[in-house]
């Protein structure tokens, strides 16, 4: 800024022609500076000389930089040449072809906001617990086990504990577990909300099975290196079952939020918009039916 | 007669017509230039990278067959040492730089960076750290007849870096050459940073900035932050060397753990500081050889954000094996495979760029699709070496060096490639000629794929990284030879290219301002643009400036 500024006396005593740029003059102060610099460097690692001659460099280097921009900048003017360059394009200008509107379906003209996802994320990991801790209930008659299984994947010296182990009660489990499940539910929320708009007419369908058979086939094939103790032990259908637990909650409760419009019915004609009239893709299902 | 004038007199009469001009000597290492400074980073940088990829060759003649002594042991630790130094800081940083400082005032509608003085000080400074690294080699035996080039790694952990271990002055070359380029780079940032907030031209506000600015905007950001703690460190490892203090050395309870943490928490970042760069080649080529708009603006910009801050908290990965205890653990698991979201938005949206666009693949759009396919793979090799168990077993094996080559190599250079064929028409005015940069693109992809998918192999049975020679008998012979091959295949591809380089400077088909029919300000301008840049201040009113232009019956302002 202060460059900018020093440009303005300057202009003020000098006016510039219009066809005259200012620019900053070529200096040679800024090499000699780093030379010097480097050369102080370079006697540490040689001889005490060459960090001398460095100190020689650096001291007129800093006079010179200063006298360079004190009391005002030095510049030079360099005159413009040439023409205008022209900008244009080779392509030929066609008019558009009038786009399928079936096509524009993909682009939601709503969507949900991101506290919708994350609201669905929290309800989801909450009913995903009910399964799982049945599952714990019928095989290991405790609530704590797959707790702690989760726990595990974070905890390296639980990889050879018992079942017994694990079904006891920690803190620690709790606590990881609590963590690694409430991040992974969230996030998993959020991708249902910006998920389930782009499929609006199965939801149910797309967030209560398709994504969690999804998620469990690629758990399933990436778990063993994930969390080998967590692999071993993992009964597949019962979590099967809580995910698809997660995503029928987390689905619903993310189709309750109030959605939210997006760029795409921005671009709707005002009317449109206003809602005095349908859309051309409506008239269109209107008149078929 | 009024011709009638002796041989001196004509002479003076010539000296007062035409003032005496600087040499272009003189006016090359003076100079303030953004672009000529811009040039110099990258020509300097394009040296170095031949120096380091002729020590990887070296290298891998050494490892090409069991038992081999081509190399003695400690120059093979001398290469890696000066081959990782030299790739890191004196060709990934200086060429990155230099591709930002060429293009950062072009695109924002400057006429130079916000300070062209410091620019070219920065550009001194990290040339001078090159040149004293490469002065081991010759001045360390030379003058005090003590040690000789690094060989203590890139990383130099301690107590390796102790002067009982590593007598002489062949570390402390390492040290101060590094701490030199890390200055220049810090002020560079500053300059990248003060350019991009204050020298934006007339309509440009930040949402219309060009995403190449943005993420050099976020990797000065991330300089500041990462390069401080190994500046520190640098100083750290002085005061033990020459002032007998402790701070790494455990017998005295200083920390060699310390060293790890204050290295890595740059280190990694700094992959992500290359990294970021050649996505902003990625954000400016894919839309213009598709001939869409960039799919998802903001959350480009999210993204790259997010990966800039994400990366800061991700340093200790590196460091599995130290043992830092489960919680340690999980949070640097966690952490890492973070990251991979971020980066995944980033890649969706460029896919979704490509999508039903009109792709040409030309050579910047052929280097971009195989950047897009191998940057793909490395991050999935990244995600396994997240896993703090896989890492256990693979730590320090030949896995990780295909890793990070797949990402140095396979993302950043690709990258760098299609860079240098998108803009060299610029640069010079001239294009460069495509059949040799179609030769080079498919021998580059055959030797890589070559030498680093195979590498991965080595690592799974075993191969340590860092040693000289290996006995017969292990399985690795067969990879370590099919390595080699692709690395003569690569070192072939990068010939045409330099050649290329070279022969279109001259011979090169004339560019025009605007060849590749692009959208944004570079190319408002001649080839190469003048030193102002721009004769006139432009003004824009989209994040295209040149669609709006080319298009002012269908502008961008009219949706953005």
């Amino acid at each position: 800024m202060a460059e900018a500024h020093n440009n303005e006396s300057h202009l003020d005593q000098h006016p510039l022609s219009a066809d005259v740029v200012r620019l900053p003059a070529p200096t040679p102060w800024p090499l000699v500076l780093a030379l010097g610099i480097a050369l102080i460097f370079t006697g540490m690692v040689t001889h005490g000389v060459i960090a001398l001659l460095g100190l020689f460099c650096v001291l007129p280097a800093i006079v010179g930089w200063f006298r360079e921009v004190l009391p005002h900048e030095n510049h030079v003017d360099v005159p413009i040449v040439g023409e205008a360059v022209p900008v244009f394009t080779h392509r030929t200008t066609r008019s558009h072809a009038t786009a399928d509107t079936h096509q524009r379906k993909l682009l939601p003209m709503e969507t949900f906001s991101i506290w919708a996802g994350v609201k669905g994320g929290i309800a989801g990991g909450i009913a995903m617990i009910v399964p799982a801790a049945i599952f714990g209930l019928l095989r290991f008659h405790s609530v704590w086990y797959p707790v702690n299984l989760l726990a595990a994947g974070g905890f390296v010296s639980w990889a050879g504990k018992s079942d017994a182990f694990l079904a006891q009660f920690h803190l620690m489990g709790l606590l990881a577990a609590t963590g690694i499940h409430g991040l992974a539910s969230i996030l998993i929320g959020l991708l249902y909300g910006a998920m389930l708009p782009m499929y609006p007419r199965k939801p149910i369908l797309t967030a209560g099975f398709v994504a969690p058979f999804l998620w469990t086939g690629l758990l399933y094939s990436a778990l063993g290196i994930i969390s080998p103790i967590l692999d071993q032990r993992i009964d597949w259908r019962w979590f099967a079952v809580s995910q698809i637990a997660f995503g029928l909650v987390a689905g619903f409760v993310v189709n309750l939020q109030v959605r939210v419009r997006t760029p795409q019915f921005q671009a709707l004609p005002f009317a449109v918009r206003a809602g005095l009239h349908t859309s051309a893709e409506d008239d269109e299902e209107d008149h078929i039916s | 007669m009024a011709t009638a004038t002796s041989g001196l007199e004509a002479i003076d009469q010539t000296r007062s017509a035409q003032p005496p001009r600087p040499s272009v000597i003189y006016e090359w290492l003076t100079t303030v230039d953004h672009k000529k400074i811009g040039i110099m980073y990258i020509v300097y940088a394009l040296l170095f990278l031949v120096i380091a990829g002729a020590e990887a060759l070296l290298m891998r003649i050494q490892l090409a067959v069991p038992n081999n002594h081509f190399l003695s042991p400690q120059v093979f630790n001398q290469l890696f040492t000066m081959h990782g130094t030299t790739m890191v800081f004196f060709v990934g940083i200086p060429v990155l730089f230099g591709f930002g400082n060429y293009l950062i005032p072009l695109m924002i509608g400057a006429r130079d960076m916000a300070f062209p003085r410091l620019n070219a000080f920065s550009f001194w400074l990290s040339a001078f750290g090159g040149i004293l690294l490469y002065l081991s080699y010759f001045a360390a035996s030379g003058l005090y007849g003590a040690g000789s080039a690094p060989d203590v790694g890139w990383f130099a952990y301690a107590p390796l870096t102790a002067r009982v271990f590593s007598p002489g002055h062949s570390t402390d070359y390492w040290t101060l050459s590094v701490l030199l380029s890390g200055i220049g780079t810090t002020a560079t940032a500053v300059n990248i940073v003060a350019t991009a907030f204050c020298m934006r031209c007339k309509g440009m506000i930040l949402t219309r900035m060009p995403l190449l600015v943005w993420l050099f905007l976020v990797t000065s950001c991330m300089v500041f932050v990462v390069v401080s703690p190994l500046t520190a460190a640098q100083f750290m490892l002085c005061i033990d060397r020459y002032l007998g203090g402790h701070f790494f050395d455990t017998q005295a309870g200083g920390s060699a753990i310390l060293w790890m943490h204050f290295f890595w928490i740059f280190g990694h970042p700094e992959v992500y500081i290359l990294i970021l760069p050649t996505f902003a080649f990625m954000n400016e080529i894919i839309p213009v050889f598709s001939r869409k708009a960039i799919f998802g603006y903001p959350a480009m910009v999210a993204a790259s954000v997010g990966i800039g801050f994400v990366s800061l908290g991700v340093w200790a990965h590196h460091m599995f094996t130290a043992g830092m205890g489960p919680a340690g653990n999980t949070f640097f698991v966690f952490a890492t495979m973070v990251v991979s979201v971020p980066t995944g938005i980033k890649m969706f949206n460029w896919l979704a760029t490509i999508w039903g666009g009109k792709v040409q693949y030309r050579p910047p759009m052929m280097f971009a699709a195989g950047f897009l396919f191998q940057f793909l793979l490395a991050g999935l090799t990244g995600i396994m070496l997240s896993v703090a168990p896989f890492d256990w077993q693979l730590s320090a094996s030949y896995f990780v060096v295909a890793h990070f080559h797949y990402v140095l190599v396979g993302g950043i250079l690709f990258s760098l490639f299609a860079a240098f064929y998108y803009w060299y028409p610029k640069v010079t005015g001239r294009m460069m000629n495509e059949t040799l940069a179609k030769w080079h693109f498919w021998l580059f992809v055959i030797g890589f794929h070559i030498t680093f998918d195979l590498m991965h192999i080595p690592g799974l049975l075993g191969m340590p990284r860092r040693i000289y020679t290996y006995e017969a008998g292990r399985g690795w012979e067969i990879w370590n030879m099919w390595i080699g091959i692709g690395a003569i295949i690569q070192t072939i591809a990068t010939l045409i290219f330099v050649y290329n380089l070279v022969h279109s400077y001259f011979r090169g088909k004339e560019a025009g301002p605007d060849p590749w029919d692009a959208w944004t300000l570079e190319w408002a301008t001649t080839s190469p643009p003048p030193s102002y840049n721009f004769a006139v201040e432009p003004t824009v009113t989209s994040r295209r400036p040149l669609w709006d232009l080319k298009h002012p019956h269908d502008t961008d302002s009219s949706y953005e």
